[in-house]
């Protein structure tokens, strides 16, 4: 005998639920682990730039606060993005009367662009010789990056702008390893930092677009986690 | 001979007064540091607003002493310089 039809409905309603659920648990305990690793990097480096003052080592350690405080933002907008149904998500994400959601978006386009920046000032601030003050003109594109993210409702856009800014992150680092004195112990580093960079965009087109990744979500987060963790090592195995 | 940073000069300074029972006068710093006056000067006064050593008045003699966080900047410099050159900083 054929169940009722709502019958049928409610239980495909209930795996989407569960699906939704398993998701949100993987994004949290990923953002988690995330959050968790960058703390550790931003304290265990807290010592070393008490002692020195280094500017290199300052932006260093702000660029993993900055990237935990912008994983912080991205798990509560995933948490929206899967209770809320897609086609209603363009509208509440964009929408002007609901402050909260574009503050959220702001906040973390905002950090997380700052977090790139600070990464690549780190390394770059002893070839810049500290004689311009890029944290204002970094502080200046990430304010846009974050306006023009909530204020203007073209996904092509917002992925033309990100192309744009990983072109220039990309041809900075590029610039740093052709300049860096020991190639050989930093090769791994700027490999390392580039591919940062490309998992964070990832990152980025996975909030904007959602399910745009949905197939290679779990690659993207193991990747972006090891990454993270192969700089905690480093960190840890010149600070412990 | 190499020419030392900035972080290898502060280390040589904590350690020369170190190496002095920790106390030793302005004077003979400055020519165990190997530094011009004003370079000394320079490195001095940024170490005493770091709090990595202190002036210190016996008998009217005044000697300069490194601070715990001077002895800990001695330890550690080995690691500092290892993290600055891991990360390219």
């Amino acid at each position: 005998m054929a169940p009722p039809q709502g019958m049928g409905r409610e239980i495909g309603q209930g795996i989407m639920n569960q699906m939704a659920q398993a998701s949100l648990s993987t994004e949290l305990i990923y953002a988690f682990v995330i959050i968790i690793i960058s703390l550790m990097i931003y304290f265990g480096t807290r010592e070393l730039y008490n002692l020195t003052n280094h500017k290199g080592i300052k932006y260093f350690r702000l660029s993993f606060l900055f990237f935990a405080i912008a994983y912080f933002f991205r798990s509560i907008m995933k948490a929206i993005i899967v209770f809320v149904d897609p086609q209603t998500l363009r509208e509440i994400m964009f929408n002007v009367g609901n402050a909260f959601n574009p503050l959220i978006l702001f906040l973390f386009m905002y950090f997380s662009s700052m977090a790139i920046f600070f990464l690549l000032y780190s390394v770059m601030i002893k070839k810049w010789n500290g004689k311009i003050n890029f944290v204002m003109f970094f502080n200046a594109i990430a304010v846009f990056i974050a306006l023009t993210t909530i204020l203007t409702n073209s996904a092509k856009f917002i992925l033309l702008i990100h192309f744009l800014l990983f072109l220039f992150v990309a041809f900075i680092a590029l610039m740093a390893y052709k300049e860096s004195k020991n190639k050989k112990k930093t090769h791994g580093l700027y490999f390392a930092y580039i591919f940062l960079f490309i998992f964070w965009l990832l990152n980025i087109l996975d909030i904007l677009i959602p399910n745009a990744f949905q197939s290679f979500q779990l690659l993207i987060y193991l990747i972006s986690l090891g990454l993270f963790l192969m700089i905690l090592y480093k960190v840890l195995r010149k600070t412990a | 001979m190499v020419k030392r940073n900035k972080l290898e000069i502060i280390k040589d300074i904590l350690t020369i007064i170190k190496n002095n029972r920790n106390s030793l006068k302005i004077t003979p710093l400055i020519r165990k540091s190997n530094l011009s006056t004003s370079r000394f000067s320079s490195y001095f006064n940024e170490l005493l607003r770091k709090g990595l050593v202190i002036e210190t008045h016996n008998e009217g003699r005044k000697a300069i002493r490194v601070t715990e966080k001077g002895q800990k900047y001695i330890e550690k410099y080995s690691n500092i310089v290892g993290f600055i050159e891991e990360f390219d900083l």
